[in-house]
């Protein structure tokens, strides 16, 4: 049992879901970060936003796939699995269908939509009990438990010395391999003035923590995802992603590697290489797409990629092992990409 | 539930002793960056505040060593401090590293800060200097505990707000347990720092919720093809409606967190976990439960063949591993062994049942697809 909130439930109206400013709110999409944190005692608030029914109203795309020449446009509402199987992104844009299925498990994945993935919050150990006093993402100030803690888990790129929590997500790592970008809707400007929707490349929708890891999105109250579109480029078709993770199914990634090459007369046109479970934010390592581009795509070279995107790592002495961890999927990545398409 | 009273922000004399459940007194001036000259109706602080009141001596004020500890603890809480004595003030926020000490504000006539008053602490203390007054104040401005020092009591602000901290540390349901806590309010300290905890942890206790005005919502859930009508909290939990308010306790609790799989139900024929799910989230659906798939004189082809293949040793997770099975099937991904291990990956076995769970489930799928696949419901 949570905390009381109330609860209200939009139905046909999509401005309606704008009303996230009201203090205490927030949007309940699948539910399976957010219900969880609840019962946690992480997350208390004190209204919550139930969009779901958005999904089934003609007034929106939210629950639609939508392919177009420019490429692919995501609703919100969109739910994992559905995203996963869906033709076009199977074969069109694979490291996204293999991130997916890599993640959580088949009935979280029928639950938890494309917004909910990008909004999701850390697995941090400390984060999530409320019995540790000491998380500057919970409660501002008042220090990182993980710093000084246990930090097996813990990040290795993008950290600092305020937060060092992994985003968990592995559909994230996929977008950023595929150059993403985040819809929003808002109410901007003065009140009274419309509704108008921003977009947001998806490397950017995430913050790193620096000295505020309390706040996790370039998204503020009033704001709400609509869609994620993805550009039909080169690149898309011939990517893959590889996860690493301590049981062979159902585990968040001890490190993940979602790629993407264009490769033409052997050479390495375009790259893209982003990780996951090592970083603070869905990590895009544009140091090892630069080794990549212009060269014939060899083991020794991917090799190398994989070394410059791990040369600014900051382990802590418990989390050493995903240095050569996040350096395999890499490669084993960029290999598998290299064989798809 | 005591009734919440507004305290004249005039009285200045010991007329309404402070209660918990009151109104806080008004804080303007005291905290920074509220005080005279601002409008916008920023009164209080955000978040919990500590108000301790000094009578005379200055001792608090007088190590930064142990200014320093207390400021270490309140960190930890979350918590803003007011410490007060007729003659300083001391503010901590833990947000902002700045600390301000400055002289007291007067009252307008030149006598003791308004606050003592307000408290109905004397200002002089009743009982020599020190600490002579505790109060806790929660984030909506409503006081949580309050404690006039009484002769004989010998209290350190800094023995209370430890005292604060590690009470955070206890499992909430402990902080919340009603007979825990009358037991443990038999000490001042305890008292406080329970105050402090619960006035700091992100959700109210349990017990509190009941006093506080709870919005019901009536809803119609479509279970296994009857209707329902049931008048319920939007807290409650789709598990916890089955369960508890429909005696449908085929549908088991594990971890309540996503973790395990046991609460597995379909949604419009699609597998969810029923513990994420607000009961609220699934009206207007069509629910399935492992009641509705079929009973002891006809089984659902899934059921019957976990019985068949001895798919189980405790059983506690049966109905879940069977829901998610039938999900699974119509899906139509598995095609393989291999396939079947990886989704029903969600869907944990502590007894280890896994290779007859797996047997099992390839029987009813070769079954389920003969046939056409179908869930049955009473309706």
């Amino acid at each position: 049992m949570t905390a009381p909130f109330a609860y209200v439930r939009v139905t046909d109206d999509a401005d309606a879901a704008l009303d996230t400013a009201t203090p205490g709110t927030q949007v309940l999409a699948g539910g399976t970060t957010l219900i969880d944190l609840m019962r946690l005692g992480v997350m208390s608030p004190t209204r919550l936003l139930d969009i779901n029914r958005l999904a089934a109203s003609p007034s929106t795309r939210w629950g639609r796939i939508e392919e177009t020449d420019k490429g692919l446009s995501i609703g919100a509402l969109v739910r994992n699995s559905e995203l996963a199987y869906h033709p076009a992104v199977r074969a069109r844009f694979p490291v996204l269908s293999q991130a997916l299925l890599s993640g959580a498990s088949p009935q979280l994945r029928n639950m938890a939509t494309t917004a909910g993935n990008l909004m999701q919050r850390t697995r941090c150990a400390y984060f999530r009990d409320v019995g540790v006093a000491a998380c500057n993402k919970r409660n501002p100030g008042s220090g990182c438990a993980a710093w000084d803690g246990f930090a097996r888990q813990h990040a290795i790129l993008g950290g600092s010395r305020d937060c060092i929590a992994v985003h968990p997500s592995d559909m994230c790592v996929a977008m950023v391999a595929l150059d993403a970008v985040v819809h929003v809707r808002g109410h901007y400007g003065a009140a009274g003035e419309g509704v108008t929707e921003r977009e947001i490349p998806v490397e950017d929708f995430h913050l790193l923590p620096g000295a505020t890891p309390a706040r996790e999105t370039t998204i503020g109250p009033g704001e709400l995802i609509t869609r994620v579109t993805l550009p039909a480029t080169r690149l898309a078709a011939r990517s893959a992603y590889v996860k690493a993770r301590d049981r062979a199914s159902y585990a968040f990634a001890l490190a993940s590697a979602g790629v993407a090459l264009h490769v033409e007369g052997g050479t390495i046109r375009a790259a893209r290489v982003a990780l996951g479970g090592v970083a603070t934010k869905p990590w895009r390592s544009r140091e090892a797409e630069q080794v990549l581009e212009g060269h014939e795509p060899t083991d020794a070279l991917f090799e190398r990629a994989a070394a410059a995107a791990l040369a600014t790592a900051q382990p802590r002495t418990d989390n050493r092992f995903k240095v050569p961890l996040a350096k395999a999927t890499i490669v084993r990545a960029l290999a598998r990409a290299r064989e798809a398409a | 539930m005591a009734t919440s009273r507004n305290i004249d922000p005039e009285s200045r004399g010991a007329v309404h002793p402070l209660q918990v459940g009151d109104r806080a007194p008004s804080l303007v001036g005291l905290l920074p960056g509220t005080g005279a000259g601002r409008d916008d109706g920023l009164e209080q602080s955000d978040c919990p505040t500590v108000i301790a009141l000094f009578a005379g001596g200055e001792e608090l004020f007088a190590g930064e060593r142990e200014r320093e500890a207390i400021r270490a603890q309140l960190r930890a809480l979350g918590a803003v401090l007011i410490a007060l004595s007729p003659d300083l003030l001391w503010v901590f926020r833990p947000d902002d590293e700045r600390q301000s000490l400055e002289p007291a504000p007067r009252a307008p006539d030149g006598g003791p800060p308004a606050l003592f008053g307000q408290c109905g602490v004397a200002p002089t203390g009743a009982h020599g200097p020190g600490l002579c007054g505790l109060f806790v104040v929660d984030a909506r401005g409503v006081v949580r505990f309050a404690h006039r020092v009484r002769a004989g009591e010998r209290i350190t602000l800094r023995a209370a707000v430890e005292a604060a901290s590690r009470a955070m540390l206890l499992p909430l349901q402990d902080r919340a347990g009603s007979s825990r806590r009358e037991f443990l309010l038999a000490s001042l300290l305890t008292g406080f720092a329970l105050a402090v905890a619960d006035a700091c942890a992100p959700a109210p206790p349990l017990r509190d919720a009941g006093s506080l005005p709870q919005e019901q919502l009536d809803l119609t859930l479509q279970i296994n093809g009857q209707r329902h009508g049931l008048r319920i909290e939007p807290r409650v939990s789709l598990l916890d409606a089955l369960r508890e308010n429909l005696g449908l306790t085929g549908t088991k609790k594990g971890c309540d967190h996503g973790q395990c799989g046991a609460c597995t139900v379909l949604i419009d024929d699609r597998r969810v976990l029923s513990c994420l799910t607000l009961a609220a989230m699934a009206e207007g659906a069509k629910v399935t439960t492992i009641e509705g798939l079929g009973g002891p004189e006809a089984l659902h082809p899934m059921q019957a063949a976990f019985v068949a293949e001895d798919a189980l040793q405790c059983g506690y997770c049966t109905p879940g591993q069977i829901m998610s099975a039938v999900g699974m099937v119509s899906e139509g991904h598995a095609k393989d062994d291999d396939d079947i291990r990886e989704l029903m990956s969600g869907n944990l076995c502590r007894c280890g049942a896994y290779p007859n769970i797996v047997t099992a489930i390839r029987r009813a799928q070769r079954e389920m697809t003969a046939t056409p696949p179908a869930v049955k419901g009473p309706a």
